[in-house]
């Protein structure tokens, strides 16, 4: 099922009817940030490509990942599929990590060598996503860099998303947390005073895109798990310089290197908790180096109030990998829902080994990586309520939940500081609410009888889905 | 020219449109905003731009430094 480019991906949505093309000439601003919110905004929102963009060479797109049906269609799978179908879909390829990828001596990414006179305006059509960031951002690349105490181990090496703002031809500012692996990358360069080199590859195999955005372990590669994932090895190459390993069929690779010991103002910018973030002192990024396919496609991402593309890219794949990690410790817990705001809100559901297990389960979420700093509001539901289906969970949480014994708040813990309720910026409280029926030795509430569903329920679903189907309605 | 952001006189146009010159990308060196000369008045005029978003340049260097700078390592210090 994989696809070996953004290209090939891109014919797939076409054929799908989830690609549209504008072929009349756009501005920059506002034209493109207002197709980025305006595409989402519809049901199984497409793709939007931009054939011509005034005042710029090359074409760009947008809302790539942006529906549950163009996620779907990133896995191979029918675009009808149920997000529950994808969870679990996705939950079984992860078990065949690793997939180690193949290195090629060179690839498409390399057709165009620009080595002098950089400017990413020639290149890509920078827009501005949001009306009061602080400039043009690039909103959707691979940034990749090394662990400088251990280089040539590739499973080190990170893959991952960071907004970059465009403060000059050849000078991009970098938002690198100090949870995230490039935070560390960062901090281990500058406590020699070392640059960190950098490769930044815009336009990529979808799969390649959703796993930089995967909050998996720092010595796990992100290559080897999209090649579970896609059930095919990715093909990598050798930057221009580096040693970076770089996805061979990139549209373009923005090369270079983060000035040590140095921050400078960077945003505001419109996050994915649907806000500006401040402006804030941070890292800049030199570029000296640019390769590119002939005619690259600008792949970007607008992010605002959810759902937009940014929410889908980020929903299930923090989903799985905080799944796998309480679930190794707790097998009880059926299904993790992290799809709010990157796992801001998680929902997790579980049967319940004994009284006040919910909130262990909560606790557990807690301390994992990704939980530790993102999850602020935690709801954990019976086994048989589907986390992903929000009337199951707000019946849970009318009728399952007592104020008084189920709600549960941790004052000063840590936070993610793009939270605006996040005070100091990086740390908040969190809230859990065990929505599970208590179970001994906890006090029972009165006995109540569930009601059953009705036998063939499943099979009736999928007749229903084929006979809209059947109509051409996608459902 | 003067940046509608925090009002400096250090702001440059860094680019013109690669293509056919339709428009103009400035940058301002004290507080790293930058626009398109075919944005609307908000954005491009100081006098214009939403006070909500203005950046005081005295205000710059106290800003929060995410991540901030780590010590050098002792065997650093000493080369």
């Amino acid at each position: 099922m994989a696809y070996k480019d953004l290209r090939e991906f891109l014919a797939k949505l076409e054929e799908q009817q989830q690609l549209v093309r504008v072929r009349d000439e756009v501005m920059p601003e506002p034209d493109l940030s207002a197709a980025g919110r305006a595409a989402p905004n519809i049901e199984n929102g497409p793709a939007v490509f931009f054939e011509k963009i005034k005042g710029y060479h090359n074409p760009a797109v947008l809302n790539v990942h942006g529906s549950w049906a163009n996620h779907a269609l990133m896995l191979g799978m029918p675009k009808n599929t149920t997000i529950k179908e994808q969870f679990y879909e996705l939950d079984k390829r992860w078990s065949k990590f690793p997939v180690k990828p193949r290195w090629v001596s060179c690839g498409p990414v390399k057709e165009i060598k620009i080595k002098e006179n950089i400017n990413l305006f020639e290149v890509l059509p920078l827009f501005r996503v949001n009306r009061y960031d602080g400039g043009f951002y690039i909103s959707k690349a691979l940034v990749i860099s090394k662990d400088i105490d251990d280089y040539d181990n590739y499973r080190k090496q990170n893959v991952g998303t960071y907004r970059l703002q465009v403060k000059g031809k050849d000078l991009l500012g970098i938002q690198a947390l100090p949870f995230h692996d490039i935070g560390i990358h960062l901090r281990k360069a500058e406590e020699i005073n070392e640059p960190l080199p950098v490769a930044i590859c815009i336009g990529n195999d979808p799969v390649l895109t959703f796993m930089a955005s995967t909050p998996i372990e720092y010595d796990q590669s992100e290559y080897e798990f999209a090649g579970a994932l896609r059930e095919e090895p990715v093909e990598l190459t050798k930057s221009e310089t580096g040693n970076l390993d770089i996805p061979c069929a990139a549209e373009v690779v923005l090369e270079g290197y983060i000035i040590p010991r140095k921050r400078n103002v960077e945003g505001p910018f419109g996050e994915f908790p649907g806000s500006y973030s401040g402006a804030r002192l941070q890292a800049e990024i030199k570029i000296h180096t640019i390769t590119h396919r002939v005619n690259p496609i600008f792949e970007n991402l607008y992010l605002g109030i959810p759902w937009t593309e940014i929410d889908y890219l980020m929903a299930l794949n923090t989903s799985i990998p905080l799944y796998r990690q309480i679930k190794d410790s707790m097998p009880e817990v059926v299904a993790v829902n992290a799809m709010y705001t990157h796992g801001i809100g998680t929902i997790i559901s579980t049967k319940s080994r004994f009284g006040g297990y919910g909130k262990a389960v909560a606790m557990r979420l807690l301390s994992t990586p990704h939980g530790m700093p993102y999850s602020k509001i935690v709801i954990v539901v019976d086994e048989y309520v589907d986390p992903f289906n929000l009337p199951q969970v707000m019946w849970a949480l009318t009728t399952r939940v007592r104020p008084d014994k189920d709600v549960v708040l941790i004052p000063s813990a840590p936070g993610m500081p793009l939270d605006p309720t996040s005070e100091p910026p990086g740390m908040h409280t969190k809230l859990i609410i065990d929505a599970t029926t208590p179970v001994a030795p906890d006090v029972i509430c009165r006995e109540t009888e569930l009601l059953a569903t009705p036998y063939k329920t499943d099979e009736w679903e999928k007749i229903i889905r084929r006979l809209l189907n059947e109509k051409g309605v996608s459902k | 020219m003067i940046c509608p952001r925090c009002d400096s006189n250090t702001a440059e146009k860094i680019v013109d449109a690669p293509k056919d010159k339709s428009w103009e990308v400035y940058l301002c060196s004290t507080c790293g905003f930058s626009w398109r000369s075919t944005e609307d008045e908000a954005i491009t005029d100081p006098a214009r731009y939403d006070k909500k978003f203005k950046l005081e340049p005295a205000v710059l260097d106290s800003l929060l430094a995410i991540p901030p700078v780590p010590p050098l390592k002792e065997s650093v210090k000493k080369d």
